[in-house]
């Protein structure tokens, strides 16, 4: 069976500094994978490198069967591999029902032919339908009550959710969610796992990197370790919790 | 809550607004032109109309796409000379030039967007400014095509299927119409997800881009169609005036139009209607103070950007208003506000 993510011998070299080095992993369709390591892992650069962010040095990225690695970023995208970032990248002066639309517009055909023309040239239907998947995205997220306010006016955790609600409108086969608990305090990431099971369990496929380990040990199926640039260790979260390899990189200590 | 409930967009009340802006500019200013019967007041109110259509073809590009573009008048000027060549070398009316103006601007515009696309923000204005600079020159020092600073004179008026609307009021109905027509089409393109798309690359085209929007192709459709909006206005120029010459499309003129869209504010399509009607309309209304009446509208300009630097009528409200009045009915509704575009 081909794996819905297949990285292969993947580097990204910048300057003298290998910042991701001959990284080789895979994620399944319907799998809530974890993405772990020390600051300065790689851990971000690797999503960069999946989502067509930063060009490779060497390896290939391919999805559901299709290399993916040369493509521009908003090709990976409409494949279905939609994300959010690490620092939050929200659309400050946009309302926020007019950010996540950009993610639903992102999704379907674009051009200037259907606005201008409505209906005579498609746009009507496609417009219902980027305001049916908005909604249901502001609904997932339950910020359907703010969908009017400016989005520079919402407080941190909601903005969070914004961006996971962009992404969500696109529909996506595959979310990538860079370090989504950044910022949250206890209850408020408590409640974050609790949601990204529930996305989880409408089948939708996650790669999360995190720093908060209690929440990827937690809710992930499976972890991906890196510590500067290499995969050190790959498993179920009983398994890393207990793998002296990753107790090295973690604490520093001979195991 | 169930979307299919909140799909049935309320109508009825969006009418209004239109209905009355059209009465004004096809019934109530027509009436009082006609009773002063002044040439001079036609004149006043083409070029604010023409100025109407730059300052919303730029608004587009600068206010929604966010790509500061500091060549809009050379735009405006090769729509001119389109008209203006084609009508004197080859006899066509203002019903061929028209079309073909804004295409040949488009045109040229798309050519010089293809390497200049890449470049972001100051390196893009500065790039637009050099592309302006240098169809400008063009106009200027290519005599034997030009006619250079001597200008060229159009004799053909505004027509239609060989049907002269050259008399006062038949040219103020027909410059009112194309420009109506053409601020319509930009209002489709600005108050729709298709402006959504532009307005998010203008927030953050990194994002943009991540959220799969094809920015480049996106920002280069709205540069070109900018430029096609301003070549139609050239037309209407050269055949309303009779005489173009390179003055009438120089840097100050860009100058001018980016100071309407950012008076009016970024990003508004009535703010930039208002921003043109202002900048046209109160320098003619400041005559009597002779040479004062520039330091006067510098002012008027510097102090709207203090009191309003999101201008007179800001995005956020043009949006609502456009959601609310405008006819763009919408699929969704928060407190009974709509929130979505048709």
């Amino acid at each position: 069976m081909t794996h819905l993510l297949d990285i292969r011998n993947v580097s990204r070299r910048f300057g003298g500094v290998l910042a991701v080095n001959d990284v080789t992993g895979h994620v399944d369709e319907g799998e809530l994978v974890g993405l772990i390591g020390p600051n300065g892992a790689g851990k971000t650069t690797l999503f960069n490198l999946i989502s067509g962010f930063t060009p490779l040095s060497s390896g290939t990225v391919s999805f559901d069967g299709r290399t993916i690695s040369g493509l521009k970023t908003n090709q990976v995208a409409r494949l279905g591999i939609s994300r959010t970032f690490q620092n939050l990248r929200v659309f400050p002066n946009m309302s926020v029902f007019d950010n996540v639309s950009v993610g639903a517009v992102g999704a379907l055909p674009q051009g200037a032919l259907g606005a201008l023309f409505g209906s005579l040239a498609g746009g009507g239907a496609r417009s219902a339908e980027i305001s049916r998947r908005t909604w249901e995205a502001l609904e997932a997220v339950g910020l359907t009550h703010v969908a009017g306010e400016l989005a520079a006016n919402l407080p941190y955790g909601q903005r969070k959710y914004l961006e996971i609600a962009r992404a969500l409108a696109m529909q996506p086969r595959f979310l990538i969610l860079d370090e989504p608990a950044a910022g949250l305090n206890d209850t408020e990431t408590r409640a974050l796992a609790d949601f990204i099971k529930r996305l989880h369990g409408t089948g939708l496929t996650i790669m999360l990197v995190e720093h908060d380990m209690t929440l990827v040990m937690s809710i992930c199926q499976r972890i991906l370790v890196l510590a500067s640039g290499r995969k050190i260790a790959d498993g179920p979260p009983d398994a890393i919790r207990r793998d002296p390899a990753v107790l090295e990189a973690y604490l520093g200590v001979d195991a | 809550m169930n979307v299919s409930d909140l799909s049935a967009p309320p109508r009825g009340r969006g009418l209004l607004i239109p209905l009355l802006l059209a009465l004004l500019v096809f019934v109530g200013l027509p009436a009082m032109l006609a009773g002063f019967d002044r040439g001079y007041f036609y004149q006043i109110a083409n070029l604010a109309l023409i100025f109407i259509l730059l300052s919303a073809s730029m608004h587009l590009v600068t206010g929604v796409a966010g790509l500061l573009h500091l060549g809009h008048a050379a735009f405006y000027g090769v729509g001119a000379y389109t008209a203006a060549l084609l009508s004197t070398k080859f006899g066509l009316g203002f019903t061929v030039t028209l079309p073909l103006s804004g295409v040949v601007a488009a045109l040229i515009a798309f050519l010089v967007a293809l390497p200049t696309m890449r470049l972001v923000s100051i390196y893009f204005a500065v790039a637009t400014l050099a592309i302006g600079q240098m169809l400008y020159l063009v106009m200027l020092n290519w005599v034997e095509f030009t006619k250079g600073p001597n200008g060229i004179i159009v004799t053909k008026g505004l027509e239609l299927f060989g049907f002269s609307l050259s008399g006062r009021l038949a040219t103020y109905y027909t410059v009112a119409t194309v420009v109506a027509l053409c601020v319509l089409a930009i209002g489709r393109l600005s108050h729709s997800y298709y402006g959504n798309a532009l307005r998010s690359i203008r927030e953050d085209d990194q994002c943009a881009d991540a959220m799969g929007v094809s920015t480049a192709r996106l920002k280069m459709e709205a540069f070109t169609l900018s430029a096609f909006f301003a070549g139609v206005a050239g037309s209407l120029w050269a055949h309303m005036t009779g005489y173009i010459s390179p003055g009438d499309f120089k840097f100050s003129e860009s100058i001018l139009i980016l100071a309407m869209v950012v008076v009016g504010g970024l990003g508004s399509l009535p703010g930039a209607v208002i921003g043109a009607l202002l900048l046209i309309l109160l320098p003619e209304g400041l005559r009597a103070f002779g040479d004062f009446r520039n330091i006067m509208v510098g002012l008027v300009m510097f102090l709207s950007i203090l009191l309003l630097p999101k201008g007179l009528l800001g995005e956020v409200s043009a949006l609502q208003l456009a959601r609310r009045q405008l006819g763009a009915a919408w699929r969704n509704t928060v407190k009974g506000e709509g929130i979505g575009w048709r």
